[in-house]
């Protein structure tokens, strides 16, 4: 019984002797895309530091917003070589976590499959916080107060607010401190449903000054049917229910704008 | 003789396991020991279609999957144009409705982070993922 043991350990000893090992240079890969990157960037590099051949079998991103790219099928003992992972950061903000996950023919199941993890933290240029503010049809018109703050890149000194709708009167307060703001929005009137998008425009860069938009609603009233109801075909399926046009925001020829 | 074959097994299987405890143990940190979505953020596809016309629905698939097909009313709201769809969907939403969220296997989190994104920016309320997503839904409604 013995005998057969030392076998088999031995075997096995001899199986990993002649093994394919792909070592990852880095797993985790941390990026900090500039304010306005379009995409996020990682090179996973490895190098097959076993004896035989390694074949990739898949490379996958954990969702649509990523793409891969690995640059070989096969890779040679001692080669070396990566994965670059993009990551399309469109309006996403903040901390995002994607993986890649890689297949190979490695006979060793836990070294077959590899997580790969892109971590991107995504600078917002300026925090308006809320970015929607709405009063109920029928509400008293109280004034709402919105906060921006600037990102500490992002040397904004003064901002203004513009208005489409005659409707909503808005104004901007300088805050405590430098890059801080608030702005006051307030409607003339509530008795219908309508909304607009505050064009909150800042004074930086110079040359082509960013713009934020702040969304208010006068809102349905409680218990109003549906602009188009769920679970009901649409009259040209695949396309985007006409949203934007179902309460149309008061426009007007010149924006109001609210300055400070 | 098999007295020893069963204590020898008995080693072997606890050796084998001493790397798992230490990795275990190294590694607590990084494992999801819960889904990333508490029970109560989330709503079951019978249970989101009985809300009826009290529910609002959000796609937040990338585009050419929303193009493709959804579910009928459906608004698409995805992080990839969150900017130019967020005004499109908001004049559909009054405070009494629900929201439901609902992306694919091939879209990730995005539905998690889309209702993270309602609640903390918009501060909605009332914002649900859609337990099993948009598979979920079509298995559902077959």
């Amino acid at each position: 019984m013995k005998t057969s043991i030392l076998t088999l350990t031995l075997s096995i000893f001899l199986c990993v002797a002649a093994r394919a090992e792909l070592k990852w240079e880095q797993n985790v890969i941390d990026l900090h895309p500039a304010l306005g990157d379009k995409t996020a960037v990682a090179h996973f590099k490895y190098q097959n530091t076993g004896t035989t051949p390694v074949h990739f079998k898949s490379v996958k991103a954990s969702c649509g917003c990523t793409t891969t790219q690995s640059q070989k099928e096969v890779v040679n003992p001692g080669e070396k070589g990566e994965v670059v992972a993009t990551f399309n950061i469109g309006d996403r903000t903040g901390q995002q976590m994607k993986t890649v996950t890689v297949q190979t023919d490695d006979p060793n199941p836990s070294q077959a499959t590899t997580v790969l993890t892109l971590k991107a933290t995504i600078a917002q240029a300026m925090e308006v916080k809320p970015a929607f503010v709405y009063w109920q049809s029928g509400e008293e018109p109280k004034p709402k107060k919105i906060s921006v703050k600037a990102a500490k890149d992002f040397p904004a000194k003064n901002i203004t607010v513009k208005s489409n709708s005659p409707n909503f009167e808005s104004k901007v307060e300088p805050g405590r401190t430098s890059g801080e703001w608030t702005i006051e929005v307030m409607p003339k009137d509530t008795s219908h449903p309508m909304g607009t998008a505050l064009v909150v425009q800042s004074d930086y860069p110079k040359d082509a000054p960013k713009s934020f938009s702040v969304n208010v609603q006068i809102t349905n009233p409680p218990g109003a049917p549906p602009l188009i109801r769920a679970g009901v075909p649409e009259t040209s399926p695949g396309l985007r229910p006409p949203a934007a046009k179902a309460v149309t925001p008061a426009a007007l020829p010149s924006p109001s704008p609210a300055t400070h | 003789m098999k007295f020893i074959a069963v204590r020898e097994a008995l080693i072997l299987i606890a050796l084998a396991c001493l790397p798992a405890i230490g990795e275990g143990i190294y590694f607590r940190d990084k494992i999801s020991w819960q889904s990333p979505i508490p029970a109560s953020e989330l709503v079951a596809v019978d249970q989101a279609k009985a809300w009826g016309d009290g529910a609002i629905w959000v796609d937040a698939r990338p585009d050419d999957e929303f193009a493709q097909d959804h579910v009928p009313g459906a608004f698409s709201l995805n992080e990839d144009h969150w900017n130019e769809l967020l005004p499109q969907f908001l004049p559909n939403w009054s405070p009494d409705k629900k929201v439901v969220i609902y992306c694919s296997a091939a879209s990730c989190n995005a539905a998690r982070d889309v209702a993270k994104r309602l609640r903390d920016e918009a501060q909605l309320r009332d914002v649900f993922v859609l337990q099993g997503g948009w598979e979920e839904w079509v298995k559902k409604s077959k």
